[in-house]
């Protein structure tokens, strides 16, 4: 077995929490379990990942089979990428019929013309999702292993999520393979990206629920006995306003839970505006700010802020649009015309 | 030992973690070797111990202590004196360069206030600035400590002190191409975190703080408020969000920035002085 494929081999199972390595290495499939059997999966990574490289010299692993063990650890522990989403475009409405093995033909081909020396893989998933994995060399140099982009594609629709590999420079080519394979004419990147791989989907696949168009929530009712409070007034204007909030907070982001996000940023190029009575900066030309909002879960961290107190309710537009936009980055120019106080996002 | 104009440069563009140090007991200038060989003795005392042990390599540590007199703001300041840990690997050549480990910088600038009733004995150097890995910091610490009877305690900047540091420095003019102007929120206590960072455009906030100043080298505290509200009105327009209920967590500008745990990161020689007279401010309160 080549040294390289070995130590890449070595490296990755290294990468796995130790109490999930037997079960990746049975997803993998490539060490049978008699094989597996004869490994002591509770002594330190260092020791496991040595036996498991000697058992993939008895089976004569090559860098085939190493890449597919990286693509299921990646599908496994896909949250560790960061994605981006890719939206492509066809000139007709005709639905065609999916050939999984055309489009890998036509993928690998519009690959291998271009760059002689690329490592591509294919998995499949459940939900349409089709998996690919490429290592990218040049003319003179054999694949980097360590650096391959992922794609994930599900062919029943026009989106493709597409983890921000270091090597840039392929991603053309890579989104050119991609359109060429899946019979569609163009493809753009959209301005969404988040480490939670489902929650892309779900944006874009329209599966969480903000808005109940159909569904008409029951009115809130006035309770009718006053539980402990003296005073009836103050308790009711404090629960009157609490109530406003949820109900605004609802009608924005939607009684599910929130795709997760982890930022959303804003360049605002609009005008500054102050108060009036305040003799300041009145320029004509734009206020350019750039606004970023991190978070391990953006959506419900902004969907808190209203009733903690800090943000008014209705919550901005501008942060409550960003499933329905499926955006998370935005570019805000004034609108010219007569309501200066709304804002376009091209 | 002097040091020349170029030796202030070794406090730009490094994350100095700051501390107040209350007045220092008998400190000698005159006495630097000395103190150097006995903190160095110290260092190896705590080494053998177990402590301060920085994991792997073989490493003799060198203490080196100078005086950096440009560092000073008024007659009575003490000129700054600056501690460096270097280290040679026994392994290398004599000829390999020594590898500064960790520095720490004594400075007082414009510190007449501390320094104005101080009896003789006692040097005051009430701004410390530290780099390097926290152990140093510890063993060091110890010493001065130990040896001087003063204590050193971390200095926080709060958001009140962040905001005068933003207003200072946003109007003061460089010439190459200065970075945004960053502010940086945390709101903590949400049931998922957040964090806002707000970058101007430098020549937009310029503006902006120019419309607002009213004699230039003069700031009031009303100035900094209508810049800052300003600024918490235009998020406010767009967003909805109340900065001010949020937490001020770091600032950053084309002349330094400050973390409010209480680091700073100074980037420009011309302001040198005028940022260590703020922090030295700072560290004078939390001594008094």
């Amino acid at each position: 077995m080549d040294e390289t494929v070995a130590e890449y081999i070595r490296r990755t199972v290294l990468k796995i929490p130790r109490d999930e390595i037997k079960t990746v290495l049975q997803k993998w499939g490539f060490l049978s379990e008699t094989q597996l059997q004869t490994v002591n999966f509770h002594q330190i990574k260092d020791n496991i990942s040595q036996e498991v490289v000697q058992l993939c010299e008895e089976n004569s692993a090559g860098i085939k089979q190493a890449a597919v063990l990286d693509i299921i650890y990646n599908h496994i522990y896909q949250n560790k990428k960061i994605w981006s989403v890719y939206q492509m475009r066809k000139t007709g409405e005709e639905l065609e019929y999916f050939d999984l093995t055309d489009f890998k033909k036509k993928f690998k081909r519009r690959l291998q013309s271009a760059l002689k020396n690329v490592t591509i893989t294919f998995r499949e998933y459940e939900d349409n999702a089709i998996w690919i994995r490429v290592a990218w060399g040049t003319p003179h140099r054999q694949p980097n292993q360590y650096k391959p982009s992922y794609v994930v594609y599900h062919s029943q629709t026009p989106y493709a999520f597409i983890s921000a590999s270091v090597l840039k420079s392929n991603l053309p080519l890579l989104c050119q393979a991609l359109t060429v394979a899946s019979n569609y004419h163009d493809i753009r990147e959209m301005e969404l990206r988040s480490h939670s791989l489902n929650s892309l989907k779900d944006i874009v696949f329209n599966r969480y629920s903000q808005n109940f168009q159909t569904y008409c929530p029951k009115p809130l009712q006035e309770k009718a006995v006053e539980p402990e409070s003296e005073d009836l007034r103050i308790s009711n204007e404090n629960r009157r306003e609490k109530e406003r909030i949820q109900r605004l907070n609802q009608e924005a982001f939607g009684d599910g839970p929130q795709p997760i996000l982890q930022f959303a940023q804003y360049k605002l190029e609009t005008m500054f505006k102050s108060n009036p009575k305040m003799d300041v900066l009145d320029k004509k030309q734009p206020f350019r700010c750039l606004v970023k909002f991190s978070s391990p879960h953006l959506l419900e961290s902004l969907k808190s802020l209203a009733p903690a107190g800090m943000a008014d309710a209705p919550l901005s537009p501008l942060l409550t649009c960003i499933p329905q936009k499926a955006r998370n980055y935005f570019r805000i120019r004034e609108k010219k015309g007569v309501f200066p106080e709304s804002f376009v996002s091209p | 030992e002097s040091g020349d104009p170029q030796r202030t440069a070794l406090l730009l563009r490094k994350a100095w973690t700051l501390y107040s140090v209350t007045p220092l007991y008998r400190f000698c200038r005159g006495r630097l070797r000395d103190y150097a060989r006995l903190l160095s003795a110290f260092i190896a005392a705590e080494r053998q111990k177990g402590l301060a042990v920085e994991v792997g390599v073989e490493l003799d540590i060198k203490v080196a202590l100078s005086i950096l007199p440009e560092l000073q703001g008024s007659e009575q300041d003490q000129p700054a004196v600056l501690v460096q840990l270097s280290s040679r690997s026994r392994a290398s050549s004599k000829n390999s360069e020594d590898k500064i480990l960790w520095s720490g910088c004594f400075c007082c600038v414009y510190g007449d206030d501390l320094s104005e009733n101080m009896p003789e004995d006692f040097t005051c150097l009430p701004l410390f600035l530290a780099n390097g890995a926290e152990s140093y910091m510890s063993v060091v610490g110890n010493w001065f400590q130990k040896t001087f009877d003063c204590i050193f305690r971390r200095l926080a900047i709060s958001p009140f002190n962040l905001s005068w540091m933003v207003a200072m420095w946003v109007g003061c003019k460089v010439d190459k191409a200065a970075s945004a102007m960053e502010l940086v929120f945390s709101v903590p206590r949400l049931p998922q975190p957040l964090d806002i960072s707000y970058a101007i455009h430098p020549e937009d906030a310029r503006a902006l703080w120019d419309t607002i100043q009213k004699t230039p080298g003069e700031i009031t505290q009303e100035e900094v408020d209508v810049f800052m509200d300003c600024l918490y009105s235009h998020f406010h327009r767009h967003f909805k969000i109340r900065l001010s209920a949020t937490k001020l967590v770091k600032i950053s500008t084309a002349i330094a920035s400050a973390h409010c745990d209480g680091i700073v990161k100074m980037l420009h020689s011309q302001y040198l002085s005028g940022v260590l007279m703020l922090l030295t401010e700072l560290a004078i309160s939390q001594i008094q």
